[in-house]
Formats: structure tokens, sequence, C-alpha cells
């Protein structure tokens, strides 16, 4: 027996629209009791952390009353005193922020850049020129990655303090660029490893000399690492404490962080929370803005080492 | 065992206003091996996924047996499904994935083991219980797909492509081991592929599919004796059948110059005067007489072999463009003395003729 | 073996000592020298600058043992890592077990990771204002406490503050290893969890049976993360804990604390020898762990 398709649809079927959103699986679509309640659990936790950021965002230009008297409320008290920025200039002029942002942008940028141009070669060699050990020696400087800083930083400190480079912001910028070089090799080897032998081969065939082929064949394929890289690193420095709080204790070298440290005994002792809030903000909203733009590759850039 | 039914089943995918599976009307008997095959993407894989239970379903009704499990998850299906992939665990030794699905069912221990034990016995595998699929050919990986299926004497065997990871070699040898392993199982199974020669040798019957859309759903012979409509008159045959487009004439089509009558009937289902003639490359007749064409390609396969001619003067349909030779396959004997150049009419056997609606596609009557 | 190779793979060699050595030596000199150096040190007494080191065997350690501030800090350290990490990787789980089929998990999963990339003074601090506890202008919490007609808890008093301090630690870094797994997760093959769904599969079951032998060794280098992440937590604690500017009460230490306040803290004088010694300890505690994790979360290898 044959069994045509009819050739007009049949009369039954009403005219067709594609429904906006297909039905799914009939097993997915039991909301069992326990998904529930984990996916309100999920939500729950997501809308905690935007409502902190809204909280922290706010309360930037709060009186100190108004954070903690009226903590979900618009802020009004001082854009009624028509002084709407009063904390941010507050941290930024009296509290020294101001110029510790300066410092901070410029030793951040520079260490950044400084320790991709270290990093850099060294995870090509030993990636990409075929010397027997280099998994060996690849380990060795990944180590470093597990050594907490408080363990080096007291002979580091006594040492720099030997060579006046202690209060120093080129001591501190040798300390950052040093201190970061495990992680960033680590992170570039997994970069070079991934790129294609090919090209390298074919520009050597062309007659292009070993370093030339690194300089303009592999730095450019590994541009989207040595961003990352870079990115990544900016994160970290802007954002550290500890070595800052150890190597400068001279306010005209404070960087963002240290700052925030110092500030905030005085400013909880004379109630100056607006203030320390708009030092919180200025920390955290440059990282907030760089997350936005960038959320896919600092993350992807951060797990990366955890996932193979 | 149960039948299973597709009622005007229809499948949307978000973001495609086409449907990928469109108002599907399918029956499946008791125990019956059917193959789904279609070009790829045309929805074979989404009706199959449908009846497993995977996808939802966006009109119509699926029913197996009289149950309308149109609403109801896989677990509560009754069906079992070999995925291309085999999806097979792997942590799990061949044993643990084959008694998975028992153990998620709860089954005690020692009637699992027991259903674990005669199902390696029917597919060869009790020597690699312990390993896991990793350090398994692809042959046996397949074999403990299939094993995992039918430990759980499911209502219905549901296959995607089960064989397409395998060698050429291992395909053929394991399509005919699938197929008598369903007939001794009598279980109602539906398979896919987009291999029409699995699909023509497996199959009690073969539906084809294009766009979403059922053409024809027939057992081997009648799909390729009486081909529906010229999607699957072109589908289903290799090389494929040859189709030429013709005017009608009076009570005939032409081909190279050739008349080829029309019945009442036909003549009474033509939309207009454009026909499609189909013959198949076996029913060329060479003849002293007839549609005059120039070898161009011999393909000479031992048992038979494949003439690729161009049929140019004159033309083989007139109103057609004047300058397009036409393509003909012809099927001739193996080691037949023919060389590219060579000039040879041609003539179609009196039973091999298919006629074509060349507006709709439709098969003529015959 | 190097006859084999052309002149162009020589010429390459040729690159890797100039290419290596600076990043390896100011590794070495800034990195493996002062923690050889520590390790020295911490079987010396030394009070610091000024002062001349005077070998003294495991004295250092044995003080060590004896004083209530590093009892405190060795076990809040502990704390951190054991009940921070479980705490850590059971959120993780759930979420990896809700996401995997949940529309939006990107925005989800994009907004957690977010804390990970603030300075932890900066969380600290907004801990700090959060959590406060003042009658008549409390923290947000004790706030939205109140406001429920719950009584006001004192966060950040020395008794509570290394479990405040641990929930914050969770909270912050969910986001990170909810990445890694979900990454991990997704790597999955989808036909694995389909397979389960036909066997009728919960989706505990599913989490048991794919879901976590198959990131098995994910879990593990997150696992690592987390250790030498946790060994060396000090601003969180140094700032929530404390008034900020000097150490806070030694109920509240942890093993990064103790060491800055034996050598840079303000408070007392400086003992560096005693310093050194804790930060031998951190070396060791974070050795073992990650060893023991390491053996803890070997089998074979599963390839998919
Ligand atoms: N998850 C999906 N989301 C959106 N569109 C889909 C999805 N799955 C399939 N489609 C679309 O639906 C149509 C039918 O897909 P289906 O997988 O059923 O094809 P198929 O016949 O199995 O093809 P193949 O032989 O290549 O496996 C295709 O056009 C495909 O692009
Ligand atoms: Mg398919």
């Amino acid at each position: 027996m044959t069994v045509t398709a009819p050739r007009v649809p049949k009369p039954t079927v009403p005219p067709r629209v594609a429904p906006r959103r297909p039905r799914p699986a009939p097993g997915s679509r039991g909301l069992s009791p326990l998904r529930l309640l984990g996916m309100a659990f999920v939500w729950l936790f997501t809308a905690f952390n935007i409502l902190v950021l809204y909280w922290l965002l706010t309360a930037t230009f709060k009186t100190p009353i108004e954070i903690f008297t009226k903590p979900f409320a618009l802020p009004y008290q001082w854009f009624e005193r028509g002084d709407p920025f009063r904390n941010i200039i507050y941290a930024w002029s009296n509290a020294g922020f101001g110029r510790a942002f300066l410092v901070t942008v410029v030793l951040v940028a520079v260490s950044s850049v400084a320790i991709v141009l270290v990093s850099a070669p060294a995870a090509y060699a030993l990636t990409r020129l075929g010397v027997r050990g280099s998994n060996g020696l690849t380990n060795f400087i990944a180590i470093g990655m597990g050594i907490p800083f408080q363990t080096v930083v007291i002979p580091l400190f006594i040492g720099m303090a030997k060579l006046n480079l202690t209060n120093s912001l080129f001591g501190m910028f040798l300390v950052y660029v040093a201190l970061s070089i495990p992680f960033t090799v680590f992170l570039l080897t997994g970069f070079f490893r991934s790129l294609p032998d090919e090209l390298e081969e074919a520009a050597s065939i062309d007659g292009a000399s070993p370093l030339r082929t690194f300089f303009s064949i592999m730095l450019p394929l590994a541009r989207g690492g040595l961003i990352t890289a870079l990115i990544l690193n900016a994160i970290g420095l802007w954002n550290e404490t500890l070595l800052a709080l150890v190597f400068l204790n001279e306010n005209a070298n404070f960087t963002l962080a240290r700052a925030l440290f110092s500030f905030y005994g005085a400013a909880s002792y004379q109630s100056e929370y607006g203030g320390l809030i708009a030092g919180v903000a200025i920390v955290v909203l440059p990282m907030l803005v760089l997350y936005v733009l960038l959320a896919r590759r600092i993350i992807t850039g951060l797990t990366l080492g955890a996932g193979k | 065992m149960a039948t299973v039914t597709y009622d005007s089943t229809t499948r949307y995918y978000a973001g495609n206003p086409q449907p990928a599976v469109d108002n599907l009307d399918l029956e499946v008997a008791d125990g019956e091996f059917l193959v789904l095959v279609g070009p790829s993407g045309c929805g074979k894989s989404t009706t199959l996924r449908m009846l497993a239970g995977l996808e939802g379903v966006d009109g119509g009704a699926i029913r197996i047996g009289s149950r309308d499990v149109t609403n109801l998850p896989p677990k509560d299906r009754d069906i079992a499904m070999v995925f291309q992939n085999y999806a097979l665990y792997p942590h799990m030794t061949v044993a643990e994935n084959i008694g998975f699905h028992l153990k998620i069912s709860k089954m005690a221990k020692s009637e699992r083991e027991e259903r674990i034990k005669e199902a390696a016995e029917l597919l060869d595998l009790t020597p690699y219980l312990d390993r896991k699929p990793a350090k398994l050919s692809g042959g046996q990986r397949q074999r403990v797909a299939m094993g995992r299926a039918i430990v759980r004497r499911p209502q219905v065997f549901c296959m995607d492509e089960p064989l397409s990871n395998l060698d050429a070699k291992l395909r053929v040898q394991t399509r005919t081991q699938i197929a008598s392993l369903q007939r001794r199982l009598g279980v109602t199974t539906i398979y896919v592929t987009h291999d029409q020669v699995e699909a023509m040798t497996m199959g009690d019957r073969v539906a084809v599919l294009k766009d979403g859309v059922l053409q024809q759903c027939d057992t081997p012979v009648g799909l390729f004796g009486r081909p529906a409509n010229l999607f699957v008159a072109g589908f289903i045959g290799s090389p494929a059948m040859n189709l030429i487009p013709s005017t009608v004439i009076g009570e005939s089509a032409t081909v190279g110059g050739r008349p080829i009558p029309l019945t009442r009937a036909q003549r009474a289902e033509l939309t207009s005067d454009k026909v499609v003639v189909g013959v198949r490359p076996e029913g060329w007749t060479i003849v002293a007489e007839g549609i005059d064409a120039t070898v161009d390609v011999v393909e000479e396969l031992g048992s038979d072999q494949y003439l690729y001619c161009s049929a140019t003067t004159p033309q083989i349909d007139p109103t057609d463009s004047p300058d397009a030779p036409h393509a003909i396959t012809v099927r001739t004997p193996g080691m037949s003395p023919w060389r590219p150049g060579e000039k040879l009419a041609l003539a179609p056997h009196p039973g091999a003729v298919h006629l074509f609606d060349a507006v709709t596609g439709e098969r003529l009557p015959d | 073996m190097t006859a084999a190779l052309g002149a162009h793979k020589a010429g390459r060699r040729r690159l890797f000592l100039p290419f290596f050595l600076p990043a390896v030596s100011l590794y070495v000199l800034f990195l493996l020298v002062p923690t050889v150096a520590t390790v020295v040190l911490g079987f010396t007494s030394w009070a610091g600058a000024g002062d001349t080191p005077r070998f003294t065997g495991l004295a250092n350690f044995g003080e060590l043992l004896a004083s209530d501030s590093f009892r405190f800090s060795f076990l809040n350290t502990l704390l951190y890592i054991v009940v921070g990490g479980v705490g850590t990787f059971l959120l993780a789980f759930l979420f990896t077990m809700v996401l995997r089929d949940m529309r939006g998990g990107k925005t989800v999963r994009a907004i957690l990771f977010f804390p990970n990339i603030v300075a932890p003074v900066a969380l600290g601090m907004f801990f700090g204002i959060v959590l406060i506890f003042r009658p008549n202008r409390q923290g947000l919490v004790n706030f939205v406490l109140e406001s429920f007609g719950i009584d006001a808890v004192k966060f950040l008093a020395p008794e509570n503050v290394t479990w405040v301090v641990t929930g914050c630690l969770i909270w912050a870094s969910a986001g990170f290893y909810i990445t890694i797994l979900m990454a991990a997760v997704d790597r999955i093959p989808p036909y694995l969890y389909e397979d389960a769904d036909i066997a009728g599969a919960s989706p505990w079951q599913k989490f048991r049976n794919i879901t976590l032998p198959l990131t098995w060794d994910v879990i593990g280098v997150a696992g690592v993360l987390w250790t030498i992440g946790a060994i060396k937590i000090f601003e969180l604690v140094f700032v929530l804990a404390g008034p900020g500017t000097y150490s806070p009460p030694i109920q509240s230490w942890t093993l990064g604390v103790y060491v800055f306040d034996r050598s840079f803290g303000t408070a007392g004088s400086p003992e560096y020898g005693m310093a050194c010694a804790a930060a031998v300890v951190m070396i060791a505690l974070v050795s073992v762990l990650v060893v023991m994790l390491r053996r803890m979360m070997r089998r074979d290898s599963v390839q998919f």
C-alpha cells in the first residue's frame, strides 16, 4: 500500500502560526518542588548580589544618617543641599583618594605591561622552542602560584630596605612585576601551546629568523592571550593590599587599596561613612566598568587554568 | 509490544517559523521495523526525539499502543533509545552501562545482573563486561549501546543513526545483526538513517521525509517501484533515477524525439502540459534506433557498469534550453565494451517509465 | 636526536635563555630566595631590623604552639579552608544542578562572579558597614532584622566574626567556583543527560551518576585553588574583625594576620623570627593539604 502525503494541508488544521516559544520536552516541564526551590535560591542569591551593588551605588551619594536609617531609599539629602557629589569629593580631595587614584593607575598600567613583556617570551620559550625539560620548568614556575605572599614578604622587605627600595613606587613596581610572574607565565603557556605549529614552520621556511618569527608571527597570534594577561594582572594589582601595606608607608605613595585601608580606621572613628563608602566605590567602580565591558574575557581568563 | 502512531504531529524550534516536523501522520505496526530516511536536516532526529520525549510536541499527538504519550516524560513511555554517539557513560564499565537504566528503576541486583548477562551473551559482550568504553572498539561500543536498549525490554526501540560512526565494512555487518536481533525480539523499532541502502535493506517499511514533511511511507519495493513524487524518485536508488523534463503534445510526451504515451487517466491528472519522465539507469535498453546519446564517462564496478551519457541531438525536450546536454545514466552488464566518446541509442523498457507532474511533482496514476 | 633537527630548530633553541632568563631570575630572586630565607629565619630568634638573627632550633615553633594567638590563627585558617571550602563547593554544586538547564544561566554566572574582582579590602569595608551593630543606627543587615522584629546581632563581635567572614568568603568566592564547575559541566555531552532522562533519573541521580564523576578532575583542581587562596586570607579578617588600623582581637586571627602582626603590624614589638616560623607553618599547611587533596581525588582518567 502506498501512503502519499496529501497535496494540500488537511482542512482540519488551522492556519499555522509558529509558536513564540516551542514547548519544552515533557520531562523538563515537571518542575519538581526540589527544582523550584533550587531555582528560587539561585535567583534570590543573584538578586542579593544586585541589591548589594545597588546599595553601594546609592550609599555613595547618601549622608551617614541616610545610609543607616534608609538603606534602600534613593539618596536625597545631599541632593537637596545641592551637593550630590559631596562624598566623592571628600574622599577624592580630603582623604587623598585623588592622588592615590593617579598613583594606582600609573603603577598598575606600567607594572601590567612590564609583567606581560617579561612573561610572554618566557612562556613562548617554555612551550614553543622544544627544549627538553620545559615541562618541568613550567611546573617549577607554576608552583610559585601556591606560595602565599606572607611567606616572602619579610625577607623581601629587609632586602628591599637595604637597597632603599621600600616606600618607593619603583620598588613596589619591581615587587609587583616579580610576584605576578608565576600566574602570568602559566596563563600564557596555555595560550602559546594552543597555537598551531605550521605557522612557525612556514615562517622559518620563508626565511624569517627565530626572533622575527616570535615578534611578527607568534605575538600577534597570541594577542588575545596577552590582552587577557594584561587585564587580569591589572585587576589583581588594582586590588592588591598586603604588599602595598608592607612596602608603602607615606601618603604620597599610597595606592587606592592602601589608602582605603588607612582611611578605614579614621573614617569609622569620625563616622565619616559617606566618605568611606565613596572610597570603596572609587576602588570598586572602575572594576565594575571593566567587568561590564570585558566580563567574558575576564571570566574565561581567570578560570582557564582550572578547566584543562 | 505496541504500535506507534504519530497523529498530525508538529514540532517547531525557537526562532524558526518553519516547523522542523510538519503535520506528520505515521502509523507503525506492532513489531514493525520502520526506517526514517531523508536528507540532512529534514527532521528525522526530531521525529524520533519527540517519540522518546526528548522534544516537546507543538501540535498533534503521539501514541504508543493506545496510550497517548504526548505529554508523558521519557521515563514513563517504555521506550529505549540508541544514540548516534552511543551516549555511553565513560566512567562506568560495560556492565554498569548496560545496567544503568535498571539501576535507576531500582531493579533488584540479582535480577539486574541476570539481565545484563543475558544481554551480553546475546551481543557477544561477555568478555568485555568489566572494561570502560574508552577501551572498546567502535563496533563493541555500538553493541553496548544496543545492550543498554535491550535490557530494558521496552515496547519501542528508537535508534538515531546508530551505525554512522562505524567504518563501511562493519556497518554492513552490524546492519544485518541489528535487523535480525530486532526480528528475534519482535520489538517495534523506529530507525533513523540518512543512508538509503540501510533504509532499503533493514526496514519493513521506509518513511521518506523532506523539510519536515512526510513524502512517502512504503515497503522498500513499493518505494523503489512506485515513488510517489519527484523527490522520492530522485532520493531512492543509486545512481539516481534519470528525470527528464518534457512537454505533452497530444497524447504523448517526447524524449529525445521519441514519443512516450500517456494514458487518459494520466492526462486527466496533469495540471499543465509539463511532465517529468523518470527512467532508472537499469530501465534503459540499448537499441539500434532510439534516443541518441554519447558516452561521457564509464564507471566499471565489475558486476555492473554505469554509462554517463549526454543526449544532445536531437534535443531531449525541444522546449528546453537548446544548449543543455542532458545527462543520462545507463546501467549495463559488467565488463561491457563501452568506451567514452562512443555513440549509442537508448529506449526505456516498457514498464520502466515513471511519469510525474512537473508542476506539483506528484506521480501520475499508472 | 639533534642531528635530526633542522637548523631551524637549533637556531630557535638559542632563543631559550634570553627569553626565559629575565622571568625566571625575577622569580627566583623575589619568590624562591625569600621563601628559603623565611624557612631559615623561622628557626632563629630575630626581632627585626637592627637585630641579628640567632639560631634557636625549634624554639620558635614550641613558642607558637604555646601561644593562644597562634592557636587561634591556625584553627581559624583551617576553618576557613575546610568549612569555607565545603560551603563554597556545596553551593557551587547546587548551582550547577540548577543552572545546567536554566534560562539566564549565563547572566546569573556573570553576576555572581563579580565579587571575585573586587578588592578584599573593599569587600571587608562594605561588609563592615552593612553588618555594623549600633543601636538606633544599625547596618543594613541588622536594619532588616529589626524591621522583621528580630533582635539585632553583634555580627562583628570577636566570637561571631569568624563565621561572618566565612559567610562573606563563601559569598564572594562562589561565583568563581560556579564558573569553573559550570565550564566543566558544559563540556559533558548533552546526550548523557538525555539517556538519564529516558532512564528516569532524578536531578540528584543525574548529579551523582553523571555530573560528579565527569567533573571530578576539575573539582580536584578547584579544590587546590581554593586551598591556596584561603590559606592567605588576610584583608577581609583584618578589616571586618578589627578597627582597621591595627590588628583585630586574637580570636579572629588567621595565619596571614599572625605573620603580618608579628612583623609589620603596629601592635607590640616586632618578632620577625616568630613571623617567619608562622609563615613556614603556612607553607607546610598548604603543601600538606594540596598533597592530601590530590591523593584523595586521584582516580583513572576519564575521556569523553
Ligand atoms: N535544538 C534545536 N534548535 C533549533 N533548531 C533545531 C534544533 N535541532 C534541530 N533543529 C533544526 O530542525 C531541523 C531538523 O533537525 P533534525 O536534527 O531533526 O534533522 P535530521 O533529519 O536529524 O538531520 P541529520 O541527518 O543531519 O541528523 C533542522 O533544520 C535543524 O536545523
Ligand atoms: Mg539527526
